[in-house]
């Protein structure tokens, strides 16, 4: 067995800001991929149509200069310093893409599990669109016998459905509702959620 | 090194008897809510605190993330059919070592509490008692063993000054699995060290009253202390 796998969102939870609109201000669509967001994260629009969207408008922007972008996103220090302390039981689960969310995987140095794509002649190939809760089944195949989830929003609800221990959290902007209503516990501060996730 | 490695407040109870339409630890009595007091009272001493949430669990959980983001907060959405022993299990699955649990509705002295912390340097169990002054109280009895006060036995009908105040120290697993009364799960400790707290709990409209002019001289020794 492998014991406790530590799972977070990325966007408004281990980054202190969401990341796609810091790609849209590129493009000057900033505000509108703001609300597009803030209307998903509160789930009033189905995750993955307004992420096939997103991606449909960020896909203008190269995605080295995206990488870039997301390479200069704040992260949240505290978070960031308890995933770098156990990265082989920590993951990112994120319905972002791969090929975008790299530069912040790498720092943390710990797992993930995101949407998939590719950059083709043709411009962004979106091949698959992930859903939190087939992470959650793919790190119980892997061994781990209990899961303690991390997220915000709308479309962290089945990975909290699925986690043992589910924490809504609402360091960058409220948890939604639904997230709050699936959780076991719910944290303001990523000071007071890394002490806890210690203890836990 | 702290003597608690954090505070649990059961804070997800209808407060039924009180009747006011919202938890009693969003009471405000001059002029602060008495979950308000109690986090800035324990603050000083422990690293978290962790609030039990469930009857009007939005009204608590917005007002902890305006007032007091530093909290941790566990739901007990089964708050209806549960007791207080499971929702201080709860929020203490959040900490380890040794934890201090109160129930939200009680006004406490800082210094008593200072106290009652003080003493949990040598021990595992410590048992908060106050002065017997509750309409429905558990009586609490005490007796010098070896130049300290230890509980030796919780009671509804024999009489003493003393009542269980509802706030003690303990692991933070010592509520696995309770039943009953958190008080019956301590009678195992017993005999166990009593700390006695200056408090007043908030269970009636009767007891609101009882508690203002005891906040009043919270407030004025705080500003006295604060040199305002």
């Amino acid at each position: 067995m492998k014991g406790t796998a530590y799972c977070f969102d990325l966007d408004g939870t281990l980054t202190t800001t969401e990341i796609l609109p810091c790609i849209a201000s590129e493009i000057g669509v900033a505000e509108e991929m703001a609300t597009l967001t803030r209307a998903t994260i509160e789930g009033h629009i189905p995750f993955e149509p307004s992420f096939r969207l997103r991606c449909l408008i960020l896909g203008r922007v190269p995605s080295d200069r995206i990488r870039e972008i997301v390479a200069s996103v704040p992260l949240n220090e505290s978070i960031f310093s308890f995933i770098r302390s156990r990265r082989d039981r920590c993951y990112i689960v994120t319905g972002n893409l791969d090929i975008w969310v790299r530069p912040i995987v790498e720092a943390c140095g710990c797992g993930l599990f995101s949407s998939v794509a590719s950059d083709e002649e043709s411009g962004l190939k979106l091949h698959s669109v992930l859903q939190k809760s087939d992470a959650m089944n793919a790190l119980r195949q892997q061994g781990h016998d209990r899961i303690v989830a991390v997220g915000d929003g709308m479309n962290d609800v089945p990975m909290f459905g699925a986690a043992d221990v589910a924490i809504a959290y609402g360091g960058v902007h409220p948890p939604s509702p639904a997230a709050v209503l699936a959780s076991q516990y719910v944290v303001y501060d990523g000071d007071t959620l890394c002490e806890m996730l210690r203890a836990l | 090194m702290r003597n608690v490695a954090g505070a649990v407040i059961a804070a997800a109870g209808l407060g039924s008897r009180l009747g006011m339409g919202m938890p009693k630890c969003m009471i405000e009595v001059n002029g602060r809510t008495i979950l308000s007091r109690l986090i800035e009272t324990l603050s000083p001493h422990v690293p978290l605190v962790s609030v039990v949430v469930g009857y009007r669990e939005d009204m608590v959980i917005e007002y902890c993330a305006r007032h007091h983001p530093e909290v941790a907060i566990a739901r007990n959405p089964d708050f209806r059919s549960t007791n207080t022993a499971y929702s201080l299990f709860k929020g203490a699955q959040v900490l380890n070592g040794k934890v201090l649990y109160l129930d939200g509705d009680i006004i406490i002295s800082p210094a008593s509490l200072s106290q009652l912390v003080d003493r949990t340097a040598q021990d595992d169990v410590v048992i908060g008692v106050t002065e017997a002054k509750s309409k429905d109280p558990v009586f609490v009895n005490c007796r010098e063993i070896k130049d300290t006060a230890m509980v030796t036995q919780f009671s509804r009908c024999e009489e003493s000054r003393h009542e269980w105040a509802n706030v003690f120290v303990a692991p933070h697993d010592i509520l696995k699995g309770a039943n009953g009364y958190v008080y019956e799960c301590l009678e195992r400790f017993l005999p166990a060290p009593a700390a006695y707290l200056d408090l007043h709990e908030v269970d009636t409209a009767e007891d609101l009253e009882q508690a203002k002019p005891f906040v009043m001289n919270l407030d004025s020794a705080r500003r006295q202390h604060q040199g305002v």
